[in-house]
């Protein structure tokens, strides 16, 4: 399935001797398109990390220095973290994170749990109303949200749970798209794979658990990296539902530093590179089934 | 494999099917499903924010025919359609060609092209606003090589394209590997084949690579025509709450924003609007499964 | 599946769904609006953006009521600049809004006609002697009796101008333009000096400058606007005339505060209207500028400045009434807001308060001077913006305008639009 997983034992042994590079089919690969290749990777490389290089660039430069000089300055000359101490200095940065922290993780174990169980319903359990049940997770992925919001809110209330970490979570706790790719990625696995544990006997939560879910790994490294993303990153929702700021999270709390300093260029930087590091973190620890779980999932709508 | 090993494999206990699918289902019906319908029914009704108001029949639908803000909506959430699909099917189609062979620190590239995706939009808005400020990185380049500096952000169609760049920028990586998936269930023997003929590169690509990842970039024209008509962050965070100049650069998805939210907010009107965004989607997603099935037979 | 199949379901989870949208919002009893009774219980109060700056302030503000009041207990909570209206309508609509919520008139105007604020001409007349009798009036609202707010605290600021900008243009940087007539020739000559690379102004006019221009905003019932009148469109035909001389900046369409802001400290537009809290922002960022910083008096035709009010409302539905209402006097009385002014470039609305030698005593610096000349300005200030206009409203006028000034209508067609609109959402207000 993966083009990485089958290519890697390849790039292990091979790279290091230099002009024997071949490709994922072991055929060798000319050194004049290899300069090519590598010439429109940097080019490419510039492109998408770039600015957030840029970015951090930014934050790490000192009151005294220009920002807006032409021709540029890529790197600060005298890099100092005065920026992070004075986002540290207005809001509680640590007490915030640990609330993303928190609202991020319990959304990742419902999102991998909730979707992977619906998923596999839709997938592989046959029983009257299968359609309506996947036409009901379609239909939610194009409810435009901007618009619900209030009703949303209402809700919340009714049940007690504003104002709550848990009402933050619980509407995106287990989202429609997760569910649609958990239920193609146990749509792609072959039949055979169950077929063995349904003659030794397993009932269906058996074969769910040790056999279907196993496989699928790799889709719910996804799952788990949307929702700590869809978590991380939402503003509008917590905003509204939580009242107490000892509960805000992070991108609330950011918000006060745009709200605050708006002039300051280099504080708005410190800003997002405190909010997009852990995601680059945790992507970067998960990419290797993330890879393999995109192909699994998304390959065939 | 036969259907009736088929049949058994998928006989279960009788209550389970329920069982899995009820914690998705429930959440999915209260928070996303019943607002909706709420949704709905608001849509014939002049409802504020803090006023239930009365049903009012099609009148929301008759104002929209007259309000020019929504057919500059309209406008630009199609435009956002036609320019930001063709980008984001064939785009990451070549990316992945590039980053499919397995070169040095290939893994690397692959990685480091996906973290547009990860950062939250409004990040990427941040971002993206202090690189195109009149006096940021992009126009100090492009002052130091003698092109003058741009107004990418106050123009009314540079800040739409600007956007819609943006929207590519972040979608790119995203794509890329969905392609990449694709493009390693193509059989070698086929490019070999091709260039026995003595087919060159683009010719391979048309006749070879096209035909075999095509229903993946139906898939792709699906899922980035509903994203694009939906648009809503990029714009916002680029052209402002009142979307650019005079509001030429709104979207549909703006305006409901804008019409709907805050205490005066007309909740009726803004609900109508969102019916019509999700109508044109529900429509969008049907013309892109029904090329697909065409393809198929 | 079969159409017929399909539908049932549908209907089926329709009669599922919908009898749960019967029980909306309300339910809520209603508390006593009888302020009468004995201060005690949990409150809670709402400020706007405040904690990052003041918090030691506020805490102590807190601890000093409730040793006061014995039995209270206050909580504070603070809300960032971006979505508070989205909040506190989250907050209406769902009837958790808080005992004592920090407001503008226009978040007051909605919420008071929701029957949602306590009208403090009948639960807290006793107060209204302690406050000036414009700001009292400022949370007060066409169309219903009763003030809805305690007046906090006020801003206004005078005009800064760039003193070598001014000197490279060949205008004299000691005598700033002082009336509307002045202030356009400036701009364009300004402008044609410096081949267009210099703006004067940086943001189109908005409701507010159209009231200091000495247009009427609104009939005098409060039920239609006005601002289409010869003077409006006059002062319209003149922003165009600078838009095109490039003396309105040309990014004005799509400028923000910040925006504008940013120009003036990067010397890129001459001229911009700020507070005082701006002088230590350009002594920091902009030491060269801060040298060359000229500070003259907002321009006005009417002879009144604008000022910006801030307030603090009571929820009529809350269970504390007594409580709440004796808080927000607490947080708005002489003394508070006097303290509160001495920590931030803001003006106590409090009678008197602007007597004090705070606000009237010269030490010879720049933030002083400024500092008096705005509250000597404040005396007969006045807050331009109609309470009834909202947000939609804004977007509306500043929309009509951007055409104009791009030439796409004539003023005066766009200004007939724009309050056709805004009559029409005013309407839809009720």
């Amino acid at each position: 399935m993966s083009v990485l997983q089958k290519a890697r034992p390849v790039s292990r042994t091979e790279a290091p001797r230099e002009p024997r590079v071949t490709d994922e089919h072991g055929r060798r690969i000319r050194v004049g398109e290899l300069v090519v290749r590598y010439v429109l990777l940097l080019a490419v490389l510039a492109l998408t990390v770039g600015p957030f290089l840029w970015q951090l660039s930014t934050s790490l430069k000192g009151p005294t220095e220009d920002i807006f000089s032409s021709p540029p300055t890529f790197l600060p000359g005298h890099p100092t973290l005065h920026n992070y101490e004075r986002v540290a200095d207005t809001i509680p940065v640590w007490d915030y994170a640990l609330n993303s922290l928190k609202v991020a993780a319990a959304n990742v174990v419902t999102n991998c749990v909730g979707s992977a169980l619906a998923g596999y319903a839709l997938a592989r359990l046959r029983y009257r109303g299968r359609r309506v049940a996947t036409l009901v997770f379609i239909l939610a992925m194009l409810v435009p949200v901007e618009g619900i919001i209030i009703a949303q809110f209402t809700t919340m209330r009714e049940l007690g749970l504003n104002n709550t970490l848990i009402g933050v979570v619980l509407p995106g706790c287990v989202g429609a798209m997760n569910v649609l790719l958990m239920r193609n990625a146990f749509r792609n696995l072959p039949y055979e794979i169950e077929e063995a544990a349904y003659v030794d006997g397993a009932n269906v939560w058996q074969r769910f658990l040790r056999v279907a879910l196993p496989s699928v790994r790799g889709t719910v490294a996804v799952v788990a990296i949307f929702a700590f993303m869809g978590a991380w990153d939402d503003f509008l929702w917590p905003l509204i539902v939580l009242s107490d700021p000892s509960k805000f999270t992070l991108t609330i709390g950011l918000n006060y530093l745009h709200g605050t300093f708006a002039n300051d260029e280099r504080l708005v930087a410190a800003g997002t590179v405190i909010a997009v590091a852990p995601l680059i973190a945790l992507f970067a620890c998960l990419q290797r089934y993330f890879f393999r779980g995109v192909g699994e999932g998304a390959v065939k709508g | 494999m036969t259907t009736s090993t088929v049949t058994r494999v998928r006989r279960q206990l009788p209550s389970s099917p329920w069982l899995f699918a009820a914690p998705g289902l429930l959440i999915t019906g209260v928070f996303i499903l019943y607002p909706f319908v709420s949704t709905v029914v608001n849509a014939f009704t002049d409802r504020r924010t803090l006023v239930p108001g009365k049903f009012v029949g099609l009148a929301n639908f008759r104002e929209l025919l007259h309000d020019d803000m929504f057919w500059i909506g309209l406008r630009n959430s199609a435009l956002y359609v036609v320019c930001v699909v063709p980008a984001l099917v064939v785009l990451p189609l070549l990316l992945a060609l590039l980053v499919r062979k397995n070169i040095p620190g290939i893994t690397f590239f692959r990685s480091a092209f996906y973290t547009p995706v990860v950062a939250s939009i409004v990040v990427v808005g941040l971002i993206w606003v202090w690189l195109l400020d009149e006096r940021g990185l992009v126009n100090s380049l492009l002052e130091t090589v003698g092109v003058g500096r741009v107004g990418f952000l106050s123009d009314q169609w540079l800040l739409l394209f600007s956007a819609m760049a943006v929207t590519v920028w972040k979608g790119l990586g995203y794509y890329m590997i969905i392609y990449l998936a694709a493009l390693a269930n193509v059989p070698r023997e086929l490019h070999e084949a091709a260039s026995v003929d003595g087919a060159g590169a683009i010719r391979r690509f048309l006749t070879v690579t096209v035909p075999a990842v095509r229903s993946t970039m139906v898939l792709v024209a699906a899922l980035s025509s509903v994203a694009a008509f939906k648009v809503f962050s990029e714009v916002y965070l680029m052209a402002g709450p009142s979307g650019g100049p005079a509001g030429e650069d709104t979207t549909l998805v703006m305006l409901v924003q804008r019409t709907g939210t805050g205490l005066t907010g007309r909740v009726g009107y803004a609900s109508a609007i969102s019916l019509v965004v999700f109508v044109v989607t529900v429509a969008l997603m049907l013309l892109v499964l029904r090329a697909d099935r065409r393809d198929e037979s | 599946m079969s159409v017929s199949r399909k539908t049932l379901a549908t209907a089926a989870f329709l009669a599922l769904v919908l009898p749960l949208s019967a029980c909306g919002s309300g339910g809520d009893n209603g508390g006593s609006g009888d302020a009468s009774g004995k201060v005690e219980g949990d409150i809670t109060f709402q400020t706007w953006n405040l904690r990052a700056n003041f918090r030691s302030y506020f805490d102590g503000v807190i601890a000093d009521f409730e040793k006061q009041y014995p039995g209270t207990h206050v909580k504070w909570i603070d809300q960032p600049a971006e979505g508070y209206a989205d909040k506190i309508s989250a907050d209406a609509a769902g009837g958790t809004l808080p005992d004592v919520v920090n407001v503008s008139p226009d978040l007051v105007a909605p919420l008071a006609k929701a029957g949602l604020a306590l009208d403090l001409d009948k639960a807290a007349a006793k107060y209204k002697k302690e406050y000036l009798a414009g700001a009292w009036a400022s949370h007060q609202i066409p169309g219903t009796t009763g003030t809805y707010a305690f007046p906090w605290y006020l801003n206004t600021g005078p005009l800064f101008y760039n003193k070598s900008l001014f000197k490279k243009a060949g205008l004299d940087p000691d005598s700033p333009p002082k009336t509307y007539d002045d202030l356009f020739a400036d701009a364009l000559t300004m402008a044609h000096k410096s081949d267009g690379k210099v703006a004067t102004l940086a943001n189109v006019p908005t409701i507010e400058d159209f009231g200091r221009y000495g247009v009427e905003l609104m009939n005098k019932q409060g039920t239609a606007f006005t601002f289409n009148d010869t003077k409006g469109v006059q002062l319209l035909s003149k922003y165009k005339e600078l838009y095109d001389a490039k003396a309105l900046d040309p990014q004005a369409l799509t400028a923000t505060p910040e925006s504008s802001g940013k120009k003036f400290l990067t010397e890129a537009v001459a001229m911009n209207p700020g507070s005082a809290l701006d002088l230590g922002n350009f002594k920091k960022q902009a030491p060269n500028l801060y040298k060359n910083i000229g500070i003259t008096d907002q321009i006005t035709s009417t002879g009144h400045v604008n000022m910006y009010v801030m307030g603090v409302m009571v929820n009529s539905r809350t269970k504390r009434t007594p409580a709440a209402v004796a808080f927000a006097h607490y947080v708005t009385d002489a003394e508070h807001q006097m303290s509160f002014a001495r920590k931030v470039a803001i003006f106590p609305s409090t009678a008197g308060s602007l007597e004090d030698p705070y606000f009237t005593k010269e030490d010879g610096t720049d933030e002083t001077r400024v500092r008096i000349a705005a509250a000597k300005s404040l005396k007969n200030a006045v807050n331009y913006t109609p309470v009834l206009f909202s947000d939609q409203m804004k977007t509306a006028l500043r929309n009509e305008v951007a055409k104009a000034l791009q030439g796409k209508e004539s003023p005066k067609a766009a200004l007939d639009n724009a309050v056709k609109a805004c009559d029409t959402l005013l309407q839809q207000q009720g």
